[in-house]
């Protein structure tokens, strides 16, 4: 007889776990796409992040790059350069001249470097001879410049023989008080000794790159003091000062820590959407579930059945999400960072950060809530699940309602029944909302920038001198200009101006000393009001000027202060008719070019909007799809999540006789009238966020872009939910149809 | 008669595994009759009394319920006919869990255009000190009242009973019998109730005893026992 016995019989419920799948495909699909996506998303930028990263750190030491430059008004001293030395400088000459290529295109040229500073060749080759040059590859790459074209620097045609990195800019800051550097409209360039003569030396500066000696401290202070004290000092940037070489590094760093945020926020709401769903799958089984307690299977068996699923989903979703990030988001990000920094050559390297950031820790995080939903709820006994009442506190009374329609009531009902369910959902359609208006707002938000600059411009042409010139132009008017520096980081231009200025329109001067006008923008950026203190430095000088707001200046794209000019004059302990400066709308053709240090037009102001456009452009849809993307599946598992709960009801009244439309919508119109409320009522607090996150952002930014949303994106994002849950309405509506009269009565059996 | 049931048959699965439920099922109820089907398990009471209900649809035969015939009637009229002539009553009760004792008689409310007075009706079911009360605070039997609300409310022409007292005890079980014969009695509802306590066939006018899926014999009972006499 032994013989004749059947073995142990497997555990039966290990065939279900792939009849679930199938019954339920569409939440797996959903939550599989829905961690597929994020996963690959951020560990796609996180790898290219890393990777570019340390290549961009190992540039430091690959390529040399300079412990700071300074730049002179002539040739270094030999008493000022021993001076240096001393101070264990070792300098190195760096010469560069800017030369117009066409109109509003400036190319930097520079000897080819062989010690500090050194560039990556990223195509063709380094140029031979007195005729040949090598520009940047995203300047050329932003004006179709490509190797073998011809470029004219000074009065001669250079032959193009290929396209490097320089590594002392990787983001292409013409000015380090630039608000933003520009790479459609700047390139730097290096040619031979010979080449960089043959330019002429109309528009040389001379610049000195240093390195520190090694094993030897530098005291700053000194060398700072000693480069002032020359008198001949006319730029002087520390590396860890230097926007060319240091801002890449940064923007590095501060995007990790947003998707970061960004993928733990849908992460916390992927746990809970697993957490409920898994809930609702315990109230839907739960017959089931007391009839196997009963029979003998224990809490331990089912709690592994019902952890299957979620560990497979979340697990092949990891590997796949990887898979995605590592092949296909690596590269999107990488295009990004080079389509915005002139970065150098890079490997793909393996980060275990990401893997640990992006896959385990999620994972542990999803799984432990399932788990701990699963074990909290399959601790309740047989006979309350036989019964289904899988509730822990003695019979709940039911919430007293208004006395509203039927109708009203049941929906009323039904929200507070998934009120957990909806909770999520809530924080999900604002976290996504969040998402919405960064992808939608932040392209308005620069147009308006730009716009600001063209509504707001003082006048059509700023001259600044580098002495005082006369000129005949009808309307010239002489201003004073200064750049000062706040809290160490922000350039704050000062202005002087003539009283009832024909081109600083409606403003009132204050007429007491040390109390000036700010501009909107300054004010905006640091929280300023009238009656604040203002500390500003000089910024290759000593002094230091406490001044007072006056009052605010509508003049949102520029951190300026305004005082008149006899008081600038005091303030800055000028002569009484100093002014280095002409406000123009006219060009002013009769001052020698040599005088003029720059000329400011409406181009130059509006750099900043076209660069972060350049930048952030292909970023952003993106930013915009993966929250729509977020709304379709959050808005499809939870309200599918509420249609199957109920699915047993929905039968039960369509036997009574409601129309498929009447009951369905019993639970899609509660649903439907959360989203609807989810979508208008967070808004204000996602557009809050946005702004707390904009302010925090943009304080490492030099300058201000005023935080702007257009009314429209107020209209168009809850209008993007609702279309998206419309879709999703279709969907479950087909799917309350397919729920058959039988369902209510298999259920009784 | 006012309910006419002629050669329904039904039948499940194909080919060998085909199993015939229902085989010419012939009979006739007059309006407002208690009419009883007694029969044993597997005997096709539950899936007759679904047919007349429009919820399961007959392979052949006819059903006329007043001018309406309901056999070849798409889903939509179903749902229809439902609404305007039907109450069900369920052995377990199906109530909505989340509503309350008075929204779960309103739900059945909503589908009539002349309702019963709902307050009126909830103190007739014995209902009034739970009416604000969720199925899970109330006993089987107030749940069942309250299954007998839904269905009453809109004071159907046809009420269909399926094992209503099955999940009841036995005094439980003789309430809400009494109250199925009140109901008949106040509003003259046609009544049809699927039992296999062969017991209750003494509350009705009609008894139709079914045995493997066909009709063994009709019995018309001259004399009624009121439902509180009943024993079992």
């Amino acid at each position: 007889m032994e013989g004749s016995r059947q073995g142990r019989i497997k555990n039966p419920l290990r065939r279900r776990w792939i009849r679930e799948l199938r019954d339920d495909k569409g939440k797996y699909i959903a939550l599989f796409l829905f961690l597929t996506l994020t996963i690959g998303f951020v560990s796609g930028f996180l790898v290219a992040d890393n990777s570019m990263k340390k290549a961009y750190d190992d540039g430091f030491e690959k390529y040399n790059i300079e412990d700071g430059h300074f730049s002179l008004a002539m040739p270094i001293p030999d008493d000022l350069k021993k001076d240096l030395e001393n101070e264990n400088i070792k300098l190195t000459e760096q010469f560069y001249q800017d030369e117009d290529i066409s109109k509003n295109k400036t190319v930097r040229a520079f000897k080819i470097r062989k010690k500090v500073n050194k560039s990556c060749l990223m195509e063709g080759r380094m140029p031979k001879n007195e005729k040949e040059v090598v520009i940047d590859r995203l300047f050329a790459e932003n004006n179709g410049i490509e190797i073998g074209h011809r470029i004219k620097l000074g009065y001669f045609k250079y032959n193009i023989t290929g396209l490097v990195a320089l590594s002392d800019y990787s983001a292409l800051f013409r000015n380090n008080s630039d608000m933003m550097f520009n790479a459609t409209n700047f390139s730097v360039a290096l040619v031979t000794e010979d080449g960089f003569n043959r330019i002429g030396f109309k528009n040389i500066v001379f610049q000195y790159a240093w390195e520190e000696q090694p094993g030897e401290n530098v005291d700053y202070k000194k060398v700072e003091d000693i480069l002032k004290d020359s008198g001949i000092l006319t730029d002087y940037v520390r590396q860890k000062d230097n926007q060319a070489i240091m801002f890449t590094g940064d923007d590095m760093g501060g995007d990790k820590a947003m998707f970061i945020m960004l993928l733990y926020i849908v992460i916390v709401i992927m746990a809970f959407v697993f957490g409920v769903t898994t809930k609702s799958l315990i109230e839907q089984e739960s017959t089931t579930i007391g009839a196997l307690r009963a029979s003998g299977f224990t809490k331990g068996e089912l709690l592994a059945h019902y952890l299957k699923l979620p560990v497979m989903v979340v697990l092949i979703a990891a590997i796949i999400g990887n898979l995605l990030g590592y092949l296909g988001m690596k590269r999107i990000v990488v295009n990004m960072y080079f389509h915005s920094y002139s970065l150098t050559t890079y490997k793909t390297l393996w980060n275990s950060e990401a893997f640990l950031l992006t896959t385990v820790i999620p994972i542990i995080i999803i799984l432990l809530v399932t788990f701990l939903m699963l074990v909290r709820m399959l601790s309740l006994p047989p006979l309350q699940f036989l019964r289904k009442e899988l509730t822990r506190k003695k019979k709940k009374r039911a919430a007293r309602l208004p006395n509203w329609s039927f109708m009203r009531r049941f929906r009323l009902r039904v929200i507070i029944q998934n009120r957990l369910g909806y909770a999520v959902l809530i924080v999900g359609i604002m976290m996504a909302s969040l998402l919405l208006i960064f992808g939608m707002g932040m392209k308005p938000l620069m147009d308006s920038f730009r716009a600001d600059i063209e509504n707001t411009q003082i006048a059509k042409y700023q001259y600044v001198l580098k002495a005082k010139a006369k000129t005949d132009v009808k309307g010239a008017e002489k201003y004073c200009v200064n750049t000062l520096n706040y809290q160490g980081k922000e350039d704050i231009m000062a202005y002087g101006i003539k009283e009832e200025s024909a081109y600083v329109k409606d403003i009132k001067l204050p007429d007491e000393e040390g109390i000036v006008l700010i501009s909107s923008g300054f004010a905006e950026k640091y929280e300023l009001k009238k009656g604040d203190r203002i500390k500003l430095n000089e910024t290759y000088g000593k002094n230091e000027y406490e001044l007072k707001v006056g009052g605010i200046y509508e003049y949102p794209p520029a951190l300026s202060i305004f005082m008149e000019r006899g008081m600038y004059n005091k303030v800055f302990d000028e002569k009484d008719d100093y002014y280095n400066g002409y406000f123009s709308d006219k060009k002013i053709k009769d001052i020698d070019e040599r005088l003029i240090a720059s000329t400011i037009t409406l181009k130059d102001m509006t750099l900043i909007s076209d660069q972060l456009n350049d930048s952030f452009g292909a970023i952003l849809p993106m930013f915009g799809a993966f929250a729509i993307i977020i709304y379709v599946l959050l808005l499809y598992l939870l309200a599918k999540m509420i249609i199957d709960k109920n699915s047993q009801n929905i039968s039960m009244l369509k036997i009574l006789g409601y129309t498929s439309r009447e009951a369905g919508g019993i639970y899609s119109k509660a649903t439907a009238i959360v989203v609807v409320c989810a979508l208008i009522f967070t808004l204000p607090l996602s557009e809050r966020l946005m702004r707390v996150l904009y302010f925090y952002f943009m304080k490492d930014i030099n300058g201000w872009l005023t935080y702007y949303l257009p009314a429209w994106l107020f209209v168009l994002i809850p209008t993007i939910g609702i279309v998206c849950y419309f879709f999703i309405h279709l969907l479950l509506t087909k799917k309350v149809r397919h729920v058959g009269l039988a369902h209510a009565l298999r259920s009784m059996e | 008669m006012y309910l006419e049931v002629k050669g329904i048959r039904k039948g499940f699965g194909e080919g060998d595994s085909r199993v015939e439920v229902l085989k010419d099922i012939d009979f006739g109820v007059e309006k407002g009759e208690i009419c009883v089907m007694l029969g044993p398990s597997g005997s096709g009471k539950s899936t007759l009394l679904n047919i007349v209900g429009g919820i399961e649809s007959a392979d052949a035969g006819a059903i006329k319920v007043g001018a309406d015939e309901l056999v070849g009637m798409k889903e939509k009229d179903l749902s229809s006919y439902r609404r305007r002539h039907l109450g069900y009553i369920f052995q377990s009760y199906n109530l909505i869990g989340n509503l309350t004792v008075k929204e779960n008689i309103e739900v059945g409310g909503y589908l009539s255009d002349n309702p019963l007075p709902i307050d009126d009706l909830i103190k007739k079911l014995g209902l009034w000190e739970h009416k604000d009360k969720i199925p899970n605070q109330i006993s089987g039997g107030q749940q069942q009242r309250t299954s007998i609300g839904r269905a009453m409310i809109k004071n159907p022409d046809i009420l269909l009973c399926d094992e209503p007292t099955g999940a009841l005890d036995y005094s439980t079980s003789k309430e809400i019998l009494k109250l199925i014969e009140d109901v008949n009695a106040e509003y003259g509802n046609t009544i049809l109730m699927v039992t296999h306590n062969d017991a209750i066939k003494q509350m009705a006018d009609r008894v139709i005893r079914l045995h493997d899926g066909a009709v063994r014999d009709v019995q018309v009972n001259e004399s009624k026992m009121r439902a509180e006499d009943l024993e079992w």
